[in-house]
């Protein structure tokens, strides 16, 4: 038996799908798609998978990931992309499955994509500036007990911050994964009270997923 | 989605209510289609993604390349206020445009409490209520549904009302709409036309005139639509497929499972159930049929548990055939049973087997009545003797939790008949322990719920007012003293939800300036506890000068005539008035498999309902 982990989009109305609705979701798109996937055994079989790094509601991906196990070690995995999207919501693509080589827990950093519309691009990026020219930016961080102050920008790493058709794009990476996740709607939030931008909806688009070494995971 | 959209969406519980894309729904281009309907359900997404009807019609109007149908629902209260707030007018979930874009809006009336909400979706849609207001720019706003039986307070918001099953009518109102769009013809030219059509009934070509004591003088048609509308029917339910692609909810339904409807109707005639007299004759498909289309329907959408619905499946004459087919490949695809409206009567010690082999949940039972005589009253026909053989069946199987249904305020009822509901209850308890086969170290639990009762149009019980509410309080009370047992717990409907109920079932047409002006003062969601303003209601009809205890509390003449007069559903007003008579007497009917009893309904089919030999 080997696991192997597909990798999927997560976009539009499909980002409003919590993790719990979405491991149902899985488990009638698979049984569906016709993939042989392994069930656990007993009174109630269900399918035995795990999802990677799961994303806040209403936030976008194209680096999403689930592990699930299989006994067909030779199972055609191109065309089997093709049968689980088929079965899959609006908004969730599966863009290839292959069997699992690095560990999900081996996850430390995720890149994000924060899009602002045009109509709030210019406030967006006085704020950004603002915020880049801070030394310092505390927020607090709610954890499921416990609220930590954390400065943001310590944990930030800003890959480029630009102006275009499309509005005004933040490419930032953050910590993810078991040790630390820093949800990007943290720094929105911050940003938020730096330029009036109270009423913008900022997309939020998670592009990749890396390991330590910033080596990809998906 | 609009920036609007998704900052509305960020800000509500479940936004998934809001979303659409779920597996199974469909996408068109709307530019190659001739028709655009709104499917809207007046109430939760939860709710109506139980419903099977809106499956059936989704897939019988989407099977159509002219026709794009899509769904709407009533938000909840947060989403309300962030889409009034932000100016999003309702939209359906596939395309997200609004309602307004649409040719037709449809929606379909299950339950008298949710009326409201229908004039809340009309409102967020920016679409006036009257049909008198609407221009020609508007969407025809047509309904469908049990409540169409007495849509009298909702006529005159509504230009269309489609009596009966809608698989065969809506496409054909469909098609007359196309038609009519085609030659140019105003909308009250295409309404004309499709009061032609089996079971279309337009509100406004009917004029209501009243006698001075506020009852119904007559009921006027005009326009060549006929005087009286009777119901649209499917005659042999094997040449009608079963809906075979779900729209699958991502956030859980109420019922979030595959459905085959096994049979469509009721043979028991229980005097108080409206949907046993609305779906006459009983018409069931084959086993074949149906085994093969639920194999297909978990196919397609994945679902691992599949129920056997309709009014009373156990009344299927060849049940234990289709348990059996079904049974050749639920257990290979993981794929579990469940068979809801089991019936005490028939439950034998074979079906029990066929069932535990799938999953054991509690066991129900509606005997509905306390006492034999109240039974014979109502006509449900359950003995003592047929639920202590059940139960012991059951316990023998393993079960420790029984639900039994009753209903309170019914026509002839005595203290004593409410005592008997403890007794049941009590004798239930008693027959577990006495049980030398029930599982081990385990206690039983009995819950009892009680229902108020409400005299529903096309019944024979239409005729007899419902019991004040005065007397339901007392008869609640009196049952709580009369519950010994800790094993037993006793849950009851709000007596004033059931009474406004009662009111909008038997209302008229003088009611609609009501529910208007009761949405205007912040009532909808009706249905629901929490949301429900019995003061503001009374508030309501006392500003209008309408006294509600004259649509709910009031014996109907036998000869006086109903708002629903001109409604008909194939059972005549003579069989309702003898059965009315048989009920006063205690006197029982016999199920119409046993023997017919001649209601009337057998003229929809053309022929005799069943085949006695
Ligand atoms: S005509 Fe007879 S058998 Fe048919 S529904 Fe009526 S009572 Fe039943």
């Amino acid at each position: 038996m080997i696991t192997v982990r597909a990798r999927f989009s997560k976009t539009g109305e499909a980002s409003y799908i919590s993790l719990l609705d979405l491991q149902r979701v899985f488990q009638r798109a698979l049984k569906r798609s016709g993939i042989p996937v392994w069930y656990t055994q007993g009174f109630n079989p269900h399918i035995y998978m795990t999802f990677s790094a799961p994303l806040p509601l209403g936030q976008e991906s194209v680096a999403e990931c689930v592990d699930f196990k299989t006994e067909d070690e030779n199972y055609d995995w191109t065309a089997a992309a093709q049968q689980l999207s088929e079965c899959l919501p609006k908004g969730i693509d599966v863009l290839r499955i292959e069997p699992v080589r690095t560990d999900s827990s081996a996850i430390a950093l995720a890149r994000y994509e924060i899009t602002y519309e045009p109509d709030w691009a210019q406030r967006a990026a006085r704020a950004y500036s603002t915020f880049a020219a801070a030394s310092s930016a505390s927020v607090e961080k709610k954890g499921k007990r416990t609220v930590k102050t954390i400065d943001l920008k310590q944990y930030t790493d800003v890959e480029s911050a630009r102006e275009t058709a499309d509005g005004f794009i933040l490419s930032v990476f953050l910590p993810a994964g078991g040790e630390l996740t820093i949800n990007p709607a943290l720094l929105t939030d911050y940003l938020k009270g730096l330029a009036d931008l109270e009423g913008a909806v900022p997309r939020i688009l998670r592009t990749a997923l890396y390991t330590k070494n910033k080596e990809v995971f998906v | 989605m609009t920036q609007e959209l998704r900052a509305a969406l960020a800000a509500v519980q479940k936004p998934g209510r809001y979303t659409g894309g779920e597996p199974g729904c469909v996408y068109k281009d709307k530019d190659k289609v001739d028709l655009r309907f709104a499917f809207c359900f007046p109430d939760t997404y939860e709710v109506g993604m139980s419903f099977l009807g809106m499956k059936i019609l989704y897939e019988i109007l989407n099977a159509r390349e002219d026709i794009w149908c899509e769904r709407a629902f009533m938000p909840w209260v947060d989403m309300k206020e962030e889409m009034e707030k932000r100016g999003i007018p309702l939209y359906a979930l596939e395309s997200k445009d609004e309602l307004r874009a649409f040719d037709m809006v449809g929606f379909t009336l299950q339950y008298e409490l949710s009326y409201t909400n229908i004039l809340a979706m009309l409102d967020l849609a920016h679409i006036p209520f009257y049909a008198a207001e609407r221009g020609e720019d508007m969407p025809i706003i047509v309904a469908g549904g049990p409540c169409v039986c007495n849509g009298e307070p909702l006529a005159d918001f509504f230009d269309l009302m489609m009596l009966g099953e809608g698989e065969v009518q809506l496409p054909a109102v469909c098609d007359t709409v196309i038609q009519g769009r085609k030659e140019g013809l105003s909308k009250q030219e295409i309404l004309r036309r499709c009061a032609q059509i089996e079971g279309v009934y337009i509100p406004s070509l009917y004029d209501v005139s009243y006698l001075p004591d506020g009852r119904i003088q007559s009921v006027q048609s005009r326009d060549g639509a006929p005087a009286v509308v009777t119901k649209a029917i499917i005659r042999d339910m094997n040449t009608q497929p079963l809906p075979t692609h779900f729209v699958v909810p991502m956030i859980g339904a109420v019922h979030d499972r595959a459905q085959i409807e096994v049979l469509r109707g009721c043979v028991r005639g229980c005097r108080f159930c409206q949907a046993g007299f609305l779906y006459r004759p009983m018409r069931e498909r084959n086993a074949d049929m149906l085994s093969e289309a639920g194999r297909q329907l978990c196919e397609n959408t994945g679902y691992d548990e599949i129920s056997l619905t309709s009014l009373s499946t156990s009344d299927h004459s060849q049940l234990e055939t289709l348990l059996d087919d079904m049974l050749t490949w639920t257990p290979e695809e993981h794929v579990s049973m469940s068979l809801p409206s089991l019936r005490i009567d028939n439950f034998s010690q074979s079906l029990v087997e066929k069932t535990t082999r799938v999953r054991k949940s509690g066991l129900t039972f509606a005997p509905e009545a306390g006492t034999q005589r109240l039974r014979d009253v109502i006509n449900k026909n359950v003995t003592w003797d047929e639920i202590e053989r059940t139960c012991t069946l059951a316990f023998n199987a393993g079960y420790t939790s029984v639900k039994l249904y009753f209903m309170m305020g019914l026509p002839t009822e005595t203290m004593e008949d409410i005592e008997g509901i403890a007794e049941t209850a009590q004798r239930v308890v008693d027959l577990y322990y006495k049980n030398p086969n029930k599982p081990k170290g385990k206690g039983v639990s009995v819950s009892i719920s009680v229902a108020c009762f409400v005299p529903k149009p096309h019944t024979p019980f239409q005729f007899v007012p419902q019991d004040t509410m005065e007397s339901l309080h007392e008869k609640q009370q009196h049952l709580l003293r009369s519950v010994k047992s800790r094993k037993i717990s006793v849950s009851y409907h709000d007596k004033r939800i059931s009474f406004l109920e009662a009111v909008f079932a038997k209302g008229d047409r003088r009611l609609a300036p009501a529910l208007c002006e009761a949405y205007r003062r912040g009532c909808f969601f009706d249905g629901w506890d929490e949301h429900f303003h019995f003061d503001t209601w009374m508030e309501v009809f006392r500003d209008l000068g309408i006294d509600p205890a004259f649509y709910a509390n009031r014996t109907i003449g036998e000869d006086e005539i109903t708002p629903w007069e001109h409604l008909d559903y194939g059972v005549t007003k003579d069989y309702l008035i003898r059965e009315y008579h048989k009920a006063q007497q205690a006197k029982t009917t016999q199920p119409c498999n046993r023997a017919c009893a001649g209601c009337g309904a057998n003229h929809l089919l053309g022929g005799p309902c069943f085949d006695y030999r």
